[in-house]
């Protein structure tokens, strides 16, 4: 615009035309600028640009895909690949005109076999005819007629075996086809793949790559303005009824939209290396998110497991959390600063301050599981939370902190019973026990109470030894006092010890070995079960562990650990291994009390006293005290202040409240009531608290120690728990949340599931999987094994024929009334007798009995008692017995252990005997184990029989095999019970028959068969068949 | 509200693409299985390696206690020995050689032809055999007696497969790498075989002289490894040239 186009100004304007206009313009360009700005911010969102980046990165892989299929093609040689397909189907033409063809001859040979049968049948009444007619001549006397009858019955039997003759050839013949029939349909059926295989591969790729390519059509439909219409970039959201998310306390509907940005979550196949978050697959997508899972995405979403803000789909407002900062490990921090920084650049990520449930970092995200199945279900594999529930029993956390959740009460104490320490060991060695239990037992549960970081002060350190001389005091004053002798030990031989030790089955729960770290161990921790033998000479008498290891509830009744039936020999021997010298150390030998400054003493007990009576009263009360009586009192009340009645039965400490905080709900424990100190260094979150309280129990009181007193110190004990140790703990204490998934779809509360979970407490209390493998856990014993036999030279040890059975089926193999006898005896029967290793008498009440039992029933899905099998038919019997002795089974499975040795085989490689079939296996478990063993147990010696020849198809083995002349003997006693071969290779071609055939086989030798009165084989102990019970 | 004002000004493109906008439905349907392919002609300049492996130590087998099974014990009239070590004049036999690293990115279809696993006198043989994967490994039983064929697969499916006296032999095929699937009879704890299952054509199992030879190898640089069930395993880096035969030798110390 030139100034001179301008109107002029006019006296009646005040202002300026082409300022005015000037300032419009102006301002308008400002608002479309600002507007425009206002649109793209909208646009804009990251959630885009991650999809958009995901869309490209999937497009490259398809790409890559593509290149290595064309490769595999034998460079490019898609031409070759057309002539394939036109070939294939060329074939699979062919193949069907065959098929054809062989049907028709097949009817053809089905119509020739039904006039040469009714030939023959014709025949052969003309020949029984002829019979009669021939015995009535001869009856009758007259020879004339007897002649002519004799040539009669001649003539009629030769035409007989003429019409047989060519029945049997129009069978053959039909056979025949129908063999060429199925043969062909094989072949067809595998054209049919191949063209198929063909046909998809690279085209199907090709597709897929067409799909996400950018193109015009992308950039239009996600244009600003246009995205209304169909985008391909948006948000992806699940609303989730019933899944609540409380605002302000109203509960409102989750509606998750974490898969916007994770985009790949419920698909398979975005691992590895070359997938970063957002990008990942969720690494357990059969467990979860997936379609076909038990926690599918369209019923659960993802906030409800992982918390976070449903409807954000931002990264900082989300509510995503820095990985945990584990303050004593520099490493652990340096990750921490890195991860940090990155999010900040990249995300303007700030520390969520404002949600209840900020997502939990990936190393604690198994808490949610927590949250509906804390009514003990194991979680199917979840390493780290089912370890942290294993490891919270060890250490006994319920002992202070009541957990009022289904899985963590009703929980045994931790520790042993004290109400006999004196008969068991000597103040001494109890003093340096207390005062650092790992010196002693490196893989101990118990904690270090003393010499923590804030015990640092020398008068505090004297407190400290003043408080365990009267811990010491107060045990020895109140404790029984069985006495142990040495004098009636018989002699025993350590070597023999060491052996019996480690194949009994001891290694199960138990370690010797000074150099072992509890870390070493984890996850699978059943074999830090028992308490390390390591140094046992030195903490207890012979005539104590040859008593403890005779019968172990003459000690302690409450005890887990069982009796293993050893003879007194055997006892002997073990105590010499754990007592004789080599395992002993002299730093806990000859130890005496330490005599502690009575000052501080009488200062302490003072300090309690106080709290109850006047001060002149407390000082008159002590000077009334005896020297040791001061010792007493103030060890009674130092078990209260530690808390020790916690993890141990301890006179005048039964039925006490825990001393520490709950923590039922500690996952929902509001920040403001953590207690940082003054510790920054720590993020202030609520796991980063938990978790470092784990590894420095006492790391609040940093700065502190000369402020507190000293009864006003934090208390908790250090267990010295590594980082993985410390973020399963976290993984569960974060699930303890108050608000749960609401109770329709809580886990747990249907009678089977509620078996489950009390057979697992059992179980874990028990530690049935430090030898046994169930639920695809366990075996622990296994480490010791293979670890003996390649001390003994073996490179690669296999230890599978030594492993106590693998459990996976046994609700369903075995009868509940027979395990539950088992349970109680063990000691009867003896399943297998090559093992070395004795399954133990755990002097289960009836109560624990059937709740193992009801927990193997409940598994499987099996009622706990069985209705009678009827007596089966004689041919069953016969074809049984029969392909039992074709098949060899008692080649493994012998009539008895001296049957076994008389056999030559060597013990490792026999399998139970079955003359125990009838009364313990379950009658409708064994034609389908015959028939697949290694569905229901992976990895089992005992082999298939029956080939799969497809998956869920399987081929009887026995027809093949009767065409064999060894079997010829077999083949004529089954032939008896069939009018022709045809039938019976059509009897024994059916897997079911045959298999069901076995079992009655193996019935009828076990004792059953017969049908016996009704109810009695429920109730009947199981009984021990002559030469299987070997001893114990 | 910004948006709505500009759709007005929007509008007409809007309409004009309405007509077009297609559908964007991913296809999430899973890669097809792979078609079989041609076999790979060799390169006209392919080379190979071939050499001897030596042994120096004692041979620690025991004799196997056949009587365990009579029908065994009737087939070996001379006593047998474990054959872990299989020594003969300072050369070892049942060695699996192999090209361990060198041909990356490159595939080799599955050759139709099939490798066989015999139970003869109660003992496999071979003993030590390569495949390659998607080979079948037919696998049979000449023996009058029960024996069952347990492949104590890792990588590969596990399986254990009973073979009583005169069931037809059958076929086993391994689709993933594993060196070596150790496969066992749970009858007869002495019989011990293994397969090494390679995704390339170049192996080779030392016979009784100690001698190995893999041919049409493409030129290249490799590493070879050599394997023995008690032994361990040695590396060797070698280059075949251009219709190159190299030559690499392996010795392995005994006890």
């Amino acid at each position: 615009m030139s100034p001179a186009k301008l109107p002029e100004k006019r006296p009646d304007r005040h202002y300026n035309f082409g300022r005015m206009n000037m300032v419009f313009a102006l301002s308008s360009l400002g608002l479309l600028a600002v507007t425009l700005w206002m649109a793209f911010a909208d646009y804009a969102q990251p959630w885009k640009r991650i999809q958009s980046e995901f869309r490209s990165l999937e497009r490259q892989k398809l790409v890559k895909e593509e290149e290595a299929e064309k490769q595999r093609l034998n460079q490019n040689d898609l031409v070759q690949l057309k002539q394939q397909v036109a070939q294939a189907q060329k074939d699979l033409d062919q193949h069907h005109r065959d098929i054809a063809r062989l049907e028709s001859e097949v009817t053809d040979w089905k119509s020739k076999v039904y006039s040469t049968d009714s030939a023959w049948k014709g025949r052969k009444a003309t020949a029984d005819a002829a019979k009669f007619q021939y015995d009535n001549a001869l009856q009758a006397g007259d020879k004339d007629v007897i002649a002519k009858r004799s040539a009669e019955l001649e003539r009629a039997r030769r035409d007989l075996a003429d019409a047989l003759h060519a029945r049997e050839k129009a069978e053959t013949g039909r056979d025949d086809a129908q063999a060429r029939l199925a043969a062909k349909e094989a072949v067809l059926s595998d054209a049919e793949k191949k063209l198929k295989a063909l046909q998809s591969g690279v085209d199907g790729i090709e597709t897929r790559i067409a799909h996400l390519n950018k193109g015009v059509d992308y950039f239009v439909l996600n244009a600003p303005m246009m995205d209304f219409i169909q985008p391909s970039l948006k948000i992806e959201q699940v609303i989730l009824p019933g899944l609540y998310q409380n605002i302000n306390f109203t509960n409102i509907d989750r509606v998750d939209r974490c898969m916007t940005c994770h985009v790949a979550a419920n698909r398979p196949g975005f691992d590895g290396t070359d997938w970063k978050e957002p990008f990942r697959s969720h690494p357990r997508i059969d467990l979860f998110v997936g379609d076909s899972s038990p926690h599918p995405y369209t019923r659960f979403g993802c906030t409800i497991c992982h918390g976070g803000l449903d409807r954000a789909t931002d990264f900082a407002r989300a509510g995503h959390n820095l990985p945990l900062l584990a303050s004593n490990d520099p490493q652990s921090r340096k990750q921490w600063e890195e991860t940090k920084k990155e999010w900040e650049r990249k995300w303007d990520w700030k520390q969520p301050q404002f949600l209840d449930y900020p997502i939990l970092p990936g190393s604690v995200a198994e808490s949610g599981c927590v949250n509906c199945h804390a009514s003990g279900v194991w979680t199917a594999k979840s390493d780290t939370q089912e370890t942290g529930r294993e490891l919270i029993a060890h250490m006994g956390c319920y002992g202070c902190h009541t957990i009022n959740l289904p899985g963590f009460t009703g929980l045994r104490k931790a520790g042993p019973s004290l109400l006999r320490i004196a008969g068991k060991t000597n103040p001494g060695w109890a003093y340096k026990w207390i005062e650092a239990p790992r010196n002693f037992h490196p893989t101990t549960w118990m904690p270090h109470f003393f010499n923590q970081e804030n015990n640092t002060l020398e008068v505090n350190k004297k407190r400290q030894q003043v408080e365990i001389v009267a811990l010491v005091s107060y045990l020895w004053a109140k404790s029984e006092r069985p006495v142990y002798t040495d004098a009636g030990v018989p002699a025993g031989d350590a070597t023999r010890g060491k052996a019996l030790f480690e194949t009994v089955g001891c290694g199960g729960c138990h370690l010797l070995d000074a150099k072992a770290k509890r870390d070493d161990y984890y996850p699978v921790i059943n074999r830090l079960h028992g308490p390390n033998l390591v140094r046992t000479g030195s903490k207890v008498s012979r005539g104590w562990v040859y008593a403890w290891v005779k019968n172990p509830k003459q000690y302690y009744p409450d005890t887990n650990m069982p009796n293993l039936r050893l003879t007194d020999q055997e006892a002997a021997d073990l105590t010499a291994y754990l007592t004789d010298t080599p395992n002993h150390d002299p730093q806990y030998e000859n130890l005496q009390l330490p005599a502690v400054d009575p000052r501080l003493r009488d200062e302490l007990a003072m300090a309690y006293l106080k709290e109850l009576y006047t001060i002149d009263r407390s000082r008159a009360m002590l000077a009334a005290m005896p020297e040791q009586d001061r010792n007493v009192f103030l060890g009674e009340k130092t078990v209260a202040k530690y808390g020790c009645y916690g993890c141990h039965d301890i006179k005048g400490f039964e039925n006490l409240k825990p001393i520490g905080t709950e923590l039922t709900a500690e996952g929902s424990k509001p920040l403001h009531q953590l207690d940082f100190g003054h510790v920054h260094e720590v993020p202030h979150t609520r796991q980063d608290w938990v978790y470092n309280k784990l590894l420095r129990p006492r790391m609040w009181d940093e700065g502190k120690e000369a402020v507190k007193d000293y009864n006003e110190l934090l208390k908790m004990p250090n267990f010295g728990m590594s980082q993985r140790e410390a973020q399963s703990v976290l993984s569960n204490v974060m699930g303890f949340t108050k608000e749960s998934a609401i109770a329709t779809r809580k886990a747990g509360t249907d009678p089977r599931t509620a078996a489950l979970a009390e057979g697992r407490k059992l179980i874990t209390r028990y530690n049935c999987q430090g030898c046994h493998l169930i639920e695809g856990q366990g075996h622990a014993i296994k480490t010791l094994f293979t670890q003996v036999l390649k001390e003994q030279g073996q490179a690669d040890p296999d230890v599978s024929g030594l492993l106590p059975p693998n459990l996976a089926a046994e609700g369903a193999r075995v009868q509940s009334a027979w395990l539950f006898n088992y349970l109680h005896d063990p000691g009867r029967v003896r399943m297998r007798p090559w093992l070395t290793a004795r399954m133990p008498t755990f002097g289960f009440t009836d109560d624990k009995a059937n709740t193992v039992v009801g927990y193997f029933a409940a598994r499987e899905e099996q009622r706990p008692f069985l209705s009678e099998p009827d007596a089966p038919d004689a041919k069953s019997l016969a074809v049984g017995g029969a392909v039992f002795s074709m098949l060899q089974c008692a080649r493994c499975h012998p009539a008895g252990a001296e049957a076994s040795a008389a056999v030559g085989g060597s013990k490792g490689d026999l399998a139970p005997s079955l003359l125990m079939a009838h009364d313990r296996l379950r009658y409708d478990w064994v034609p389908s184990w015959i028939q697949n063993p290694q569905h229901w147990i992976p990895g089992t010696r005992m082999p298939n029989f029956f080939p799969e020849t497809k998956p869920g198809e399987f081929m009887s083995p026995v027809p093949p095999m009767l065409g064999n002349p060894a079997f010829a003997a077999q083949k004529q006693q089954i032939l008896r019970y069939f009018s022709s071969e045809a039938e019976m290779n059509a009897y024994l071609s059916d897997v079911k028959t045959v298999t069901t055939a076995l079992r009655d086989h193996i019935w009828s030798i076990s004792g059953g068969g017969r049908a016996p009165a009704a109810g009695a084989r429920g109730a009947a102990p199981a009984a021990v068949p002559a030469g299987a019970a070997g001893g114990r | 509200m910004s948006r709505k004002l500009l759709w007005l000004v929007a509008l007409c493109a809007v309409l004009a693409l309405v007509g077009c906008g297609g559908g964007d439905k991913k296809d999430e349907t899973a890669s097809a299985p792979a078609p079989a392919a041609a076999p790979a002609a060799p390169a006209a300049n392919a080379g190979g390696v071939s050499g001897t492996v030596t042994f120096a130590g004692t041979d620690t087998d025991t004799p196997i206690a056949f009587s365990a099974d009579p029908v065994c014990a009737s087939l070996h009239k001379t006593p047998a020995d474990t054959n872990e070590i299989a020594a003969k004049d300072g050369k070892l036999g049942n060695v699996f050689v192999y090209v361990k690293t060198g041909l990356e990115g490159k595939t080799f279809p599955a050759p139709a032809d099939k490798k066989e696993l015999d139970q003869q006198g109660c003992l496999y043989t071979p003993r030590v055999q390569g495949i390659q994967v998607g080979q079948p490994l037919t696998i049979k039983n000449t023996d009058a007696t029960l024996h069952n064929v347990h492949a104590l697969a890792k990588t590969n499916a596990e399986f254990n497969q009973a073979q009583p006296q005169g069931l037809p032999p059958f076929d086993k095929t391994f689709d993933k790498q594993e060196l070596m699937v150790h496969v066992k009879c749970d009858v007869h704890p002495w019989m011990t075989a293994y397969v090494g299952v390679l995704p390339h054509p170049f192996f080779a199992t030392t016979g009784d002289d100690g001698t190995f030879s893999i041919k049409n190898l493409p030129p290249g640089k490799y590493t070879l490894e050599a394997w023995h069930e008690k032994l361990g395993t040695q590396d060797q880096e070698i280059t075949v040239g251009p219709s190159q035969t190299v030559t690499a030798n392996f010795d392995f110390k005994g006890k």
